[in-house]
């Protein structure tokens, strides 16, 4: 039964013409990034070396699709929690404001069931949108600009990857991804068990992930105690596997974090809707 | 009378340190021009604070004058001053001028030091030191320092095309002071590992660039075309 509510839950998020926009978006994005690399990634690329090279030369095809699906991921990882959240927090106020939440609660499934099968198909809707942004960022770079050695700069310096080191990052950076998305849905979906209209929680959702970037990103140290627990200061923990030596430790504990969150914000929102009255 | 001799006396002695030093330093070049085109498999490695990089093999291919192509699979570091540019000045035999420093030992050899000044008030190189190995008129070490660069120490090592005088590995020590993290780009918000409270005393750190050059193809002729971006 529940694999059958999941089934008709994913075909709801489906026929929804929303679930299309953040395809739409991120495709669209990403090819005007691809465009922009394409006619002036040399500049960017300047950018990021002009601090050493009036002392080193950089030799080699620097702009290539692995950096290219690099600076992608970089730019998009703070905006695609909005389209994320643009379909996830529909999810139960959604029945709400169509007035379909009684119909759906008179099915031989429990509350608790239609919630998680929410979260499940969510969690796939979720999926399908980092496994686009893995085909457009990753391969289709690599397909106009080449493959080559992935120059990374952060705070510590530059770290120059080998292009036979680098898959296994992505492949694994991706799957940390996915999880940080998949947080921001259930933060979504949580407030979407609290609210009656389809806003609210999309912006509510994204209102959290401001302040808390904003708090997690000012260096005071009346924040710094919790810092460590903002699901957002562990969104970015994909950008680990990209150091060298990688920080296990570091991405473990910030997996943990996340998962904490997504069961926590679950079982808020299986809570609220078994005590949501339906009949009023 | 005593002055004007003294100042004579004084004149021949530096007109001929700097003659001595011409000459050594013509057989150095004269060693230099023989070399027309040359290519040469390079191992380099990359040893500077702020940059973390894996040991990377390359194909470095030189033409006279100035014409300079490394070709990697991967990125490669080098250094922007010191390697075939040094070469290219000395050839401009007109453009500087050369002062006898006497005589150093490096490790058990006895080198001619020479230090070589542009005329020019334009040129990149403010001053160039060269230790000389004057049996072999090979540059043994070299300390060169370059208006946008800084200092640039280079210590040469011949095996095999010293008759060129091609070296087998070269180490260069670089000034990395002047590097600057540009914040923008480096912002990272996971990063919660406190604020390096040291940072001044790095800021004086050196960073060391070997290569290791092997199979020289000297004087065989290379195609203009190799040296053409890609």
């Amino acid at each position: 039964m529940l694999l059958k509510n999941i089934y008709n839950e994913f075909i709801k998020i489906l026929a929804k013409p929303r679930s299309y926009i953040g395809i739409g978006a991120l495709t669209l994005l990403i090819c005007i990034i691809l465009f922009a690399m394409k006619a002036d990634g040399s500049s960017f690329i300047s950018f990021v070396t002009s601090s050493f090279e009036q002392t080193l030369s950089f030799n080699g095809t620097i702009l290539n699709g692995n950096l290219i699906a690099f600076i992608i991921l970089q730019m998009l990882i703070v905006h695609i929690p909005l389209l994320v959240a643009l379909v996830t927090g529909d999810l139960i106020s959604g029945e709400a404001a169509m007035g379909t939440v009684r119909m759906l609660a008179t099915k031989p499934i429990s509350r608790t069931k239609i919630v998680i099968s929410k979260f499940i198909a969510g969690a796939v809707y979720t999926f399908i949108l980092t496994l686009w942004l893995i085909f457009l960022s990753l391969f289709v770079s690599k397909f106009i600009f080449g493959s080559g050695d992935l120059i990374v700069l952060n705070s510590e310096g530059l770290v120059i990857l080998k292009e036979q080191d680098i898959l296994w990052r992505y492949g694994l950076s991706f799957i940390v991804a996915f999880l940080s998305l998949l947080t921001v849905s259930s933060v979504s979906i949580c407030f979407s068990a609290f609210a009656e209209n389809s806003i609210g929680p999309i912006v509510s959702t994204m209102a959290v992930i401001i302040l808390f970037t904003i708090i997690g990103s000012m260096d005071v140290s009346v924040f710094q105690n919790i810092k460590p627990f903002l699901f957002t200061t562990h969104m970015a923990s994909w950008r680990s596997f990209f150091e060298d030596p990688v920080p296990y430790s570091k991405i473990f504990n910030s997996i943990i974090i996340l998962v904490v969150h997504n069961v926590l914000l679950v079982s808020i929102a299986i809570i609220k809707f078994n005590k949501k009255d339906i009949t009023s | 009378m005593k002055k004007l001799l003294f100042l004579s006396l004084f004149f021949i002695q530096v007109t001929s340190y700097s003659q001595e030093a011409n000459q050594l330093l013509e057989r150095v070049v004269a060693k230099i021009t023989s070399v027309k085109d040359y290519s040469v498999d390079a191992a380099i490695k990359t040893d500077i604070p702020f940059i973390k990089i894996l040991p990377v093999k390359a194909k470095i291919y030189f033409k006279q004058k100035d014409k300079f192509k490394i070709v990697s699979k991967g990125i490669v570091i080098l250094p922007k001053q010191g390697f075939t540019d040094v070469n290219t000045f000395l050839r401009k035999t007109n453009s500087y001028m050369a002062v006898d420093g006497g005589s150093k030992m490096i490790g058990e050899l006895k080198t001619s030091l020479i230090t070589v000044i542009p005329t020019s008030e334009n040129s990149e190189f403010v001053l160039a030191k060269l230790w000389i190995d004057p049996k072999n008129a090979v540059i043994i070490s070299s300390q060169i320092t370059t208006r946008s660069s800084g200092t640039v120490n280079v210590d040469y090592f011949y095996t095999s095309e010293l008759a060129f005088g091609l070296p087998s590995e070269l180490i260069f020590e670089i000034d990395i002071k002047k590097f600057k993290m540009p914040k923008s780009v480096a912002a990272d918000i996971n990063n919660d590992k406190p604020k390096d409270k040291s940072k001044k005393k790095t800021a004086d750190k050196k960073g060391i660039i070997t290569i290791k050059l092997s199979n020289y193809v000297i004087n065989k002729g290379i195609n203009d075309a190799i040296f053409e971006k890609k």
